[in-house]
């Protein structure tokens, strides 16, 4: 990656330096409320309902707590592999889907591509919230209601559209000669996916799915709504840790930590392969 | 080419079929196909129930309970759903109305019971609960069984019952040289609350978050005091008129949110039971109004003002009480197919055994204890002693509760204090508490919250 | 590339109709994927936005026709939902926006550590939307605990209730904290993009540093900044949880998708009238998407728009 450009070059060292300390200000200034809650989540509730404490006795109670499984409550290990199932699942689904899609829509486009470039992207347009009611009867006339497949299902259909708008992007920064060429030699779509295409735009691909894992893991709406049974998902867990009778920021922290680890060490991971796939062609 | 084009979509469609399957396989189990076909007839052999239920501390304690307690003898397994107040109202609602069959035991509030009963939703548990000896349907404190009922059907049975209150700090209000009369007015109250707010301690908590049974329960009650009512009623005790407009409820209105404005909490428009309970714990107000369930944490062994509160009768202006009446409820929804199971499980959770057997097993101890359901609790000796400060105020409270005329006048919807029970009330009582919300917290004028709130109740009942 | 356009349009115009269908064969299971799961929903809730169906009362559904669309105009909650809609768009997008941007140029320099700034400040867009309402909201908006009030009262000022007194621009700030990074991510893409020939000749020609930037940078990263614009305003304008996690709606929170679910199954239960608004927010927002793609913005022109 590179890591400077014009601006850099005759600048004077001291506005060099100022430039760097800003973004490490701003860096600083942007995690602190991670950064507390990752503190507030060794607390005890004592310690973290009351005025801010940056020093105190840390324990790791609180994870504990919230980690423990009572019988028939929904515990931290089901949710995890509800979501796990869930995001998975639905990721490779789109990617399934997505790709030839963004192959028929960027290197043998279809008559009238755009048009239907725009109605995926249209898609997406259409309120979560207003489509709730139809999908709960839909799905629990299909006897879908409280499953994961329910979720599966609905998480592709979200993030569907965003895969193949990004995906055409990625595919048409591959040279066509190249797939010209593949062409000549007789490879049909398998073969050009296999041998150029994929290689080609796997840090596109794996942006992709990269951002399709980040929005499943996180969605909450449908997964309250659809399935806030057994079959449900890490955000729904989250909330149970909160109490309306009684201190639960703790708690709550720790939850939030635990919630928030996976999707975050992934997308930290991937930072510069997610920026690389951004910047091969999202907008060309 | 074409037959590889061909494979690529059977391989896409069978990724699909196949995520589909697996999917199925796993997340079915939380569904009512459970296995226990058969068995619903209520033998012995076992079975399981899909019980959902709202996230409270009792009801924790229950779900961890329920193994030892009730499916080591009935070899019934409960999956049990622990879901928010909010949720789980919208995800019951949607069940029992729309037909839904998520669940076998539905956990449901004391506004909904009659509602759904009435409308032909909920089993009766009367012959069950009344033939059931060690149940003992007698024993139920008399204003929570008729708030749970409706033409003379119990719906639901109680498992956790509360009223309101008010709490207050003794040693501030003697150090003010006040005293709290046995049985205060309202305009009393907000003098003492005046009186002893300082700039570090606040005069009193009042709930001012938006949502029916937030600020709505605490304002409620002040407006049917004051002689206010939501909507007036016709001679068939249906809704007539909105009376929002009505120069009644504007002074109960404007009364409450003074009070706050003048001697309330900080952040009142974003406070209810949690906040107030750790203002008041940290020494933050002097008095607080509210559920009386709160003072079995004020008076908990960790707690920093245990000991130090007294326990005064809901305040009043114009009628003789006007304390709230709330339960938590257990239904069984027409739609499953193992009413007999389910009745076993809410004979165990509800019935007075579980309650003796619980005070020794949960961590909370004997205090923590599902209150206000059973008369026979409060003479549990271990529970009187635990809760000496509060169970006489508390069981006075619940029986005073002037569950069937809370008001001046007539008005739909009784049975119901601190709501209307009628279906649109949830709905009209959220968007107008978020009207009297924003009022204080002062980006919104009286008549502008009252206009807005009077058009919202009047498309009731047109 | 327009004479390859042409000859490409003129073949697949000439082509049999098996090519044709070679060409939609691989679209086509992501295409009725699509519109199975968007369209018939779409349709349902037109048929129910012309009943008068609710479920609390329960009501036999009765066919009104356009009665509900009729009572829209005088609905002032609707109107103030919309107004608050579009604040709680347009704010957090073109706040993230400028904020990303402004990170972007910070961190497109080598700098110490400039790795480890770029992972802090990407976190908050990992984050969960409901994990993000309630950390605000409880730790750093709280009017008694809160991390803010703490530092004001610190500097001497008194505090303020920050969810409850503004609960737009709190809730605006929420989103503008967790869309920045999306925002710095996709203008460090473009920044990085930058060919660097351009660059050097521009600098050999004598250019200064901020003509430089003003000329080539900002021209180069306008098709990136429509791209962030498009992809925040799909997201922001569908915000939910963030809404029900740190108000539960109210006056100047209450955005359209938070008051669609009040009106159906969030407490309102006349699905008639919420499928009524619905469909006029998707009539709306094709409506803009299409101005937005189609006229304003250049990212559906490839090659072979010429």
């Amino acid at each position: 990656m590179r890591g400077r450009t014009h601006l850099a070059v005759g600048e004077r060292r001291w506005v060099h330096g100022a430039f760097g300390l800003m973004a490490w200000i701003v860096g600083l200034v942007y995690f602190f409320p991670v950064f507390w809650m990752v503190l507030n989540s060794f607390k005890s509730e004592q310690d973290a309902n009351t005025s801010p404490k940056l020093f105190f006795h840390p324990t790791l109670d609180r994870y504990k707590d919230v980690t423990k499984s009572a019988t028939g409550l929904l515990s931290f290990g089901e949710a995890f592999t509800n979501s796990a199932v869930v995001v998975i699942v639905s990721t490779i689904i789109v990617l399934a889907l997505a790709i030839p899609a963004a192959y028929a829509l960027a290197i043998r486009p279809v008559h009238k591509w755009r048009d239907v470039l725009f109605f995926f992207i249209s898609t997406k347009f259409l309120p979560v919230v207003a489509a709730i009611l139809p999908v709960w009867i839909l799905a629990r006339n299909l006897g879908l209601l409280n499953t994961r497949n329910v979720l599966i299902i609905l998480y592709t259909g979200l993030n569907l559209p965003l895969a193949v708008w990004m995906l055409r992007s990625f595919f048409r920064e591959i040279p066509r000669e190249l797939i010209e060429a593949a062409e000549i030699d007789g490879a049909g779509l398998k073969g050009q996916l296999t041998s150029i295409i994929l290689p080609m735009a796997a840090p596109g691909i794996a942006a992709t799915a990269l951002l399709c894992v980040i929005f499943a893991w996180n969605e909450f709406f449908y997964a309250v709504q659809l399935n806030p049974v057994k079959g449900s998902t890490v955000p729904i867990w989250v909330t149970t840790n909160i109490s309306t009778r009684g201190d639960f920021l703790a708690k709550l922290s720790a939850a939030s930590v635990l919630a928030c680890i996976p999707v975050v060490l992934a997308g930290w991971i991937a930072q510069k392969r997610m920026i690389r796939g951004l910047a091969m062609g999202a907008i060309k | 080419m074409r037959r590889i084009l061909r494979l690529g979509s059977a391989v896409a469609l069978f990724a699909v079929i196949g995520a589909v399957a697996t999917g199925c396989g796993g997340g079915s189990k939380g569904s009512g196909s459970g296995g226990t076909s058969g068995s619903s007839g209520g033998g012995s052999g076992g079975g399981s129930l899909n019980v959902a239920i709202v996230d409270n501390p009792q009801m924790k304690d229950i779900a961890s309970l329920t193994p030892s307690l009730f499916t080591a003898k009935t070899h019934i397994k409960v999956n049990y759903t622990v879901l928010d107040e909010g949720t789980l109202r919208e995800v019951t609602t949607r069940d029992v109305a729309a037909g839904g069959r998520q669940f076998d035991v539905a956990m449901i509030g004391m506004y909904e019971a009659p509602q759904f009963g009435k409308n032909g939703s909920l089993v009766d548990l009367t012959p069950q609960a009344s033939s059931d000896t060690a149940y003992n349907l007698g024993d139920l404190i008399p204003s929570v069984k008729n708030g749970l009922s409706a033409d003379g059907k119990l719906y639901a049975a109680p498992f956790y019952g509360e009223s309101s209150f008010l709490m207050y700090r003794k040693d501030v209000l003697k150090a003010a040289g006040v005293t709290m009369p046995a049985h205060p007015t309202w305009p009393q109250v907000a003098a003492i609350a005046r009186k002893v707010n300082k700039p570090n301690m606040a005069g009193i908590c009042l709930r001012g978050k938006p949502g029916w049974g937030d600020l709505g329960a605490s304002l409620t009650t002040v407006l049917n005091t004051f002689g206010a009512t939501w909507w007036s009623a016709k001679p068939d005790g249906t809704v007539d008129k909105a009376q929002v407009d009505q120069p009644a409820f504007k002074q109960a209105l404007q009364f409450y949110v003074s009070l706050i404005h003048d001697a309330g909490e900080k952040d009142a428009a974003n406070s209810s039971f949690n906040e107030c309970l750790s203002q008041y714990k940290d020494g933050k107000v002097a008095m607080w109004y509210d559920a009386t369930v709160a003072a079995s944490n004020l008076e908990a062994s960790d707690s920093a003002v245990k000991g130090k509160s007294g326990y005064a009768p809901a305040p009043v202006v114009k009628t003789p009480a006007s304390g709230w009446l709330w339960s938590w409820a257990l239904a069984i929804p027409k739609t499953t197919s193992k009413e007999a199971l389910a009745w076993k499980y809410i004979a165990f959770a509800t019935g007075p055994q579980y309650l003796k057997e619980a005070g020794a097993k949960i961590a909370g101890g004997w205090a923590a204890i599902p209150p206000g359901t059973r008369k026979s609790t409060y003479e549990i000796p271990q529970y009187k002693k635990a809760a000496a400060a509060f169970a006489q105020p508390t069981l006075t409270a619940m029986s005073e509760a002037p569950i069937n005329n809370p008001g001046t006048t007539k008005r739909p919807g009784v049975p119901g204090v601190q709501y209307v029970g009628i279906p649109q009330f949830q709905d009209v009582g959220n968007q107008c508490t978020q009207e009297f919300s924003a009022l204080i917290a002062g980006r919104e004028s009286i008549d502008n919250a009252l206009k807005n709130c009077q058009q919202v109740a009047s498309q009731v009942g047109q | 590339m327009t004479t390859t356009t042409t000859t490409l349009r003129t073949r697949i115009t000439r082509r049999p109709l098996s090519e044709s269908w070679r060409r939609r064969l691989p679209l086509l299971p992501a295409l009725l994927f699509t519109i199975v799961l968007t369209q018939v929903p779409f349709v349902m809730s037109i048929w129910y936005s012309l009943t008068d169906w609710t479920i609390v009362p329960p009501s036999p559904r009765k066919f009104v026709g356009l009665a509900n669309y009729g009572k829209l105009a005088s609905d002032h909650f609707f109107r103030d939902a919309a107004f608050t809609s579009i604040k709680l768009t347009v704010v957090p997008v073109l706040g993230a926006l400028i904020l990303g941007a402004a990170f972007a140029l910070l961190l497109d320099r080598k700098f110490f550590g400039q790795g480890l700034v770029r992972t802090l400040l990407i976190t908050p867009f990992l984050l969960m939307p409901v994990v993000v309402g309630l950390i605000w909201k409880n730790q750093m908006f709280h009017g008694l605990y809160g991390v803010l009030n703490w530092i004001i009262e610190k500097l001497g000022g008194s505090p303020v209730e920050f969810v409850s007194r503004y609960p737009t621009w709190a809730i605006a700030l929420v989103l503008i904290w967790q869309w920045t990074p999306f925002m710095m991510l996709i203008m460090l893409a473009g920044l990085q993009s930058q060919p660097a020939d351009v660059l050097e000749a521009a600098k050999v020609d004598g250019a200064t540093p901020f003509a430089i930037f003003r000329q080539l940078t900002l021209s180069h990263l306008r098709p990136y900044m429509e791209l962030g614009i498009l992809l925040g305003t799909i997201y922001l304008i569908q915000v939910y949880d963030q809404i029900a996690v740190m108000t539960g709606g109210g006056p100047g929170s209450t955005n359209v998708p938070y008051f669609v679910f009040q009106r159906s199954i969030g407490g309102g239960w006349a699905f008639g009238r919420a499928s009524s608004y619905s469909i006029v927010v998707v009539v709306a927002s094709i409506i803009i998407a299409t101005i937005a793609l189609r006229v304003l913005s250049g990212l559906l022109k490839g090659e072979e728009a010429a």
